[in-house]
């Protein structure tokens, strides 16, 4: 009898195990139906650059995306980069989750306070890990910026796959970065710092390489991907191969103005901006470019020929991406996010670095970064950036650019496309959306959870709102008139909700008080109307106070903006055609009335 | 955070003027019995001017002032000149052109022989003015303006070119040696510059060839007698090379054929030879170059065939009314 239980037990245990068994082989033939996710963020790529948000720029791969998906107008970053990227993995604001500040510019009274590391925290999760644990494969390539230590490099933050510039940005063209105590950018493979670049290397191409690698590695396996294409460009430096440099000969040499204004044309035309919207002012210490020398409007409009050829490199890389997925039969189950991390870069980095000869970072530049002959831009050793009359270009038609809380410092072209967009084809919203709705977006797609604790770690909650049903046309905004989205870096500060916008900016871009604008009927922020809305101005004042408090914002006592009014020309408004002094054309008589002298 | 506007417009111009300062080498330093010299044929704003003064200290069996190069076995020549000059750049049907004049002056001096004797004989003065004129027929359009120049690159640039020397040159019917010609000559040539690589500063390094044929009327007096000599074919090749922005160097290397000259009824027979060299430039300022050059032939050993060597050193002074103007601007 015990034999015999014995048997029976051993049977149904062997049964029981056999179906198991069965039930798991056939679970894992079944694929995996969740979506493949890929994200492209473009570094300092401005609202205006890409075709379908206006831009004469050829981007046709990315546009392709954009017809096959929704575009949204009113998307906002934070105002540069690690801060960006900061929020957009862990989905907490930056002054909790390590990115209070930019590392390079931590002010003495952040140092060493929570918030302010400098590099995502380990109070927060990245969401990549989630994704990981919850069965996708995770890569990443392209620029990281946040933490350079094992602890904080993508493979510990829930990358299985990484090919990584951990700095900020760099030479495309190999490890030379920007100033003499770090010389050398550090790059992340797989987890490993890696002593030398492959062969050919070239950041655009070889990210865009590594991922397909990634992909293909484990293409098959029935799980889905989430890929973060962190691309380097269009950040400066503009290095590109020479057969990208020369699409745009002289197209540039109108100048910026006349850019502006045609890219707001067609922004209206495509219906990303109403009707109504008027340019921001140029920025007054921009030079009028019809008044620039013919040869100097070909060296500045040389540079945004180089910009446009960074964009349309990206774009074609993004193109092999697609085409990739199209060839294993994944591209109509991936999910595509495009935008850029904040607003174009109108700062010239270098010069902040290298400008005072006699120093130790200009010696540097000058054995690193000295090819400054224009026929050597886009070449290794070459520094160029354009400057922030083209970066109110590809900010059309915004104010300010990256670093400030104007509009053109923080709002963003986005697309997402793939099958969880269930809204028209190539259509357009303007709802209001954040970096920082990313992670419980995709948490939702991968039907994984944000936990409560993580590693014994109680976890902050996230600020984003998931734009499932926005992209479902369930909804038309993920927030409602009451939500409100705020921002502080480098002691610039501003909060939005519904149409209003309340900003904190540095003399001289801003006014060192608060300005109000009503973005609806006012999105390139021209009236500050804080005068006529002393109500407004309060209420949101208290929700700034409520932020601060909820979010341990500590003002820095030291910002990269403090003294700008000293270093720039003053202040006054900016009126086309004014002075007539040097506006006016020649006086030309009629005809019939001019003569020889009679002696 | 940045610096003021008036810097931005300074490094504009900080950076055209520098342009500027890399295409004056084009300007042009005739020499004869060593070709043209290499990135003779390199273009420039249009409205370019440029004053070469060329100094040469050269030897062998042939006059040096005389393109024919037509060999007198067993003579010893040796001249020092000097060759000023002027060159225009400008526009023609929108192509790069380049008008130029050059005089030879200085003297000569020969151990030639006359009736079997050895005798020395000594010409001095003014040579023969030779007029060019160059037009580009494939390459970058001329280049007109600064945009232009900013962006100039050459490619593979190939030019017609026509040179005609005019026989004003002081000559004595009596003597050998002499520094004019007593004839007209010319050619017509077709002059390469091919550019290997990136077009910066410091890092341009070009291929040219220069295939030309000399064409000469004859000399109806030369002692007495008449000299008919056939037209001549000449390539001359350079590679050249920037060491630093200002500093450049060149291999050169020339092969004359033909030319065959008869004086009455004897025939010297015609050249085939080759000579080599090398070339130093630096750009001394924004508006002055220096090179010098040497050049040998190798291929002499018999009596008939053409010995010469020799050193240049050229100076060579280039302004632009538009930059000029910008440069009294800058200095105020």
């Amino acid at each position: 009898m015990k034999y015999l239980l014995s048997f029976l037990i051993t049977g149904a245990l062997l049964f029981i195990g056999e179906m198991k068994a069965q039930t798991n082989e056939t679970k894992g033939q079944e694929p995996d139906k969740r979506p493949n996710i890929v994200i492209i963020l473009g570094d300092d790529m401005g609202f205006s650059d890409m075709g379908m948000f206006g831009s004469e720029i050829k981007t046709p791969n990315l546009d392709r995306l954009s017809q096959c998906g929704v575009r949204f107008t009113n998307f906002y970053t934070c105002a540069s980069c690690s801060p960006t990227r900061s929020v957009l993995l862990s989905g907490v604001d930056t002054h909790i989750n390590g990115l209070g500040n930019m590392d390079e510019w931590t002010a003495p009274n952040q140092e060493g306070m929570d918030g302010y590391e400098g590099q995502l925290n380990d109070k927060v999760v990245a969401f990549p890990q989630l994704l990981k644990d919850a069965g996708y494969h995770t890569y990443m390539v392209g620029k990281w910026h946040m933490g350079k230590s094992p602890d904080k490099i993508p493979a510990a933050r829930g990358f299985e796959r990484d090919f990584s510039l951990l700095d900020g940005a760099g030479s495309y063209w190999d490890m030379t970065n920007f100033t003499a105590l770090t010389p050398n950018s550090l790059f992340t493979e797989d987890g490993r710092y890696l002593t030398k670049l492959p062969k050919k290397y070239y950041a655009t191409k070889t990210y865009t390489d590594k991922l397909i690698d990634f992909i293909a590695s484990n293409h098959g396996d029935g799980k889905p991907f989430f890929a973060y294409v962190s691309y380097q460009a269009p950040h400066d430096p503009y290095h590109l191969p020479k057969d990208w440099r020369d699409r745009h000969i002289g197209e540039y040499d109108i100048g910026w103005d006349v850019i502006r204004k045609q890219r707001l044309q067609r922004e209206i035309e495509l219906g990303i901006l109403p009707g109504s919207t008027k340019l921001a002012e140029r920025m007054w210490f921009v030079p009028d470019y019809s008044l620039l020398a013919p040869a100097t409007r070909a060296l500045f409009g040389r540079k945004m020929e180089l910009y446009a050829g960074m964009m349309e490199n990206m774009d074609y890389h993004v193109g092999r991406l697609i085409e990739y997925l199209k060839e294993i039969g994944e591209y109509e189950n991936t999910v595509f996010i495009v935008f850029g991390d904040n607003g174009a870069e109108g700062n010239d980095l270098g010069k902040m670095i290298s400008g005072t000869p006699g120093t130790r970072d200009f010696l540097f530049f000058a054995s690193k970064w000295s090819q400054t002959n224009p026929n050597a831009w886009g070449d290794p050793g070459s520094y160029v950036g354009y400057g922030p009359g083209w970066a109110q270009v590809s900010m059309t038609p915004f104010s300010q650019y990256k670093g400030w809380l104007g509009e053109g410092g923080i709002r963003n072209a986005l697309v997402v496309s793939g099958p969880v967009v269930r809204r028209e084809k190539g259509s357009i919203n303007g709802g209001l959306m954040f970096v920082g709705d990313i992670m419980p977006t995709l948490l939702e797609i991968a039907g994984a959870a944000y936990p409560k604790t993580y590693n014994g770690n109680e976890m902050p909650p996230l600020i984003g709102k998931s734009w499932m049903k926005v992209l479902a046309g369930e909804a038309e905004s993920p927030r409602n008139q009451k939500d409100y989205l705020a921002w502080e870096l480098f002691g610039n500060r501003a909060i939005l909700q519904g149409d209003w916008k309340l900003r904190w900016e540095y003399k001289p871009l801003g006014k060192s008080d608060w300005e109000l604008y009503n973005l609806s009927s006012d999105p390139a922020e021209l009236n500050d109307v804080a005068s006529q809305n002393p109500e407004k101005v309060k209420e949101l004042v208290a929700l700034w106070d409520d932020y601060v408090k909820r979010n341990h914002v500590i003002l820095p006592n030291r910002s990269p903006f403090e003294g700008l009014s000293d270093q720039l020309p003053m202040r006054f408004p900016v009126e086309e055609g004014y002075p007539p002094l040097i506006n006016k054309r020649q006086y030309v008589p009629p005809q019939d009335m001019m003569t020889d002298p009679k002696k | 955070m940045r610096k003021h506007n008036k810097y931005m417009y300074f490094r504009c111009f900080r950076i055209i003027a520098a342009s500027i300062i890399t295409l004056m080498l084009v300007l042009p330093a005739f020499i004869f019995a060593q070709g043209d010299g290499p990135r003779f044929y390199w273009k420039g704003l249009a409205g370019l001017n440029a004053v070469p003064v060329i100094g040469s200290s050269k030897s062998g069996n042939a006059n040096p002032s005389d393109p024919s190069h037509t060999v007198s076995p067993g003579s010893e020549f040796t001249a020092t000149l000097a060759m000023p000059g002027y060159a225009r750049m400008f526009s023609l049907f929108n192509r790069s052109a380049m008008a130029s004049v050059i005089v030879p002056v200085g003297r000569i001096s020969g151990d030639v022989i006359v009736n079997g004797l050895d005798v020395s004989q000594t010409a001095r003065g003014f040579g023969d003015p030779m007029l060019q004129l160059g037009i580009n027929i494939i390459g970058p359009k001329a280049i007109k303006n600064l945009p232009d120049m900013l962006r100039y690159k050459p490619g593979f640039s190939l030019d017609i070119i026509g040179s005609l020397a005019i026989p004003i040159g002081e000559y004595d019917n009596e003597s050998q040696v002499n520094i004019g010609q007593n004839r007209w000559y010319g050619r017509i040539g077709m002059p390469v510059v091919w550019q290997l690589g990136k077009w910066v500063p410091g890092k341009r390094t070009t291929l040219e060839f220069l295939p030309a044929v000399w064409f000469f009327s004859d000399n109806n007096d030369f002692v007495g007698q008449k000299m008919e000599t056939k037209p001549m074919f000449q390539v001359e090749g350079h590679l050249t090379r920037d060491f630093m922005e200002r500093f450049w160097g060149s291999l050169d290397a020339v092969w004359y054929t033909g030319g065959e000259a008869t004086i009455d009824t004897l025939n010297t027979g015609k050249l085939n030879n080759f000579g080599i060299g090398g070339t130093l430039g630096y750009q001394i300022n924004d508006n002055m170059q220096l090179t010098i050059g040497y050049m040998s032939t190798f291929n002499d050993p018999e009596p008939e065939d053409l010995k010469m060597d020799g050193f240049t050193v050229k100076l060579i002074y280039g302004w632009h009314k538009l930059i000029e103007g910008i440069n009294r601007l800058n200095s105020e």
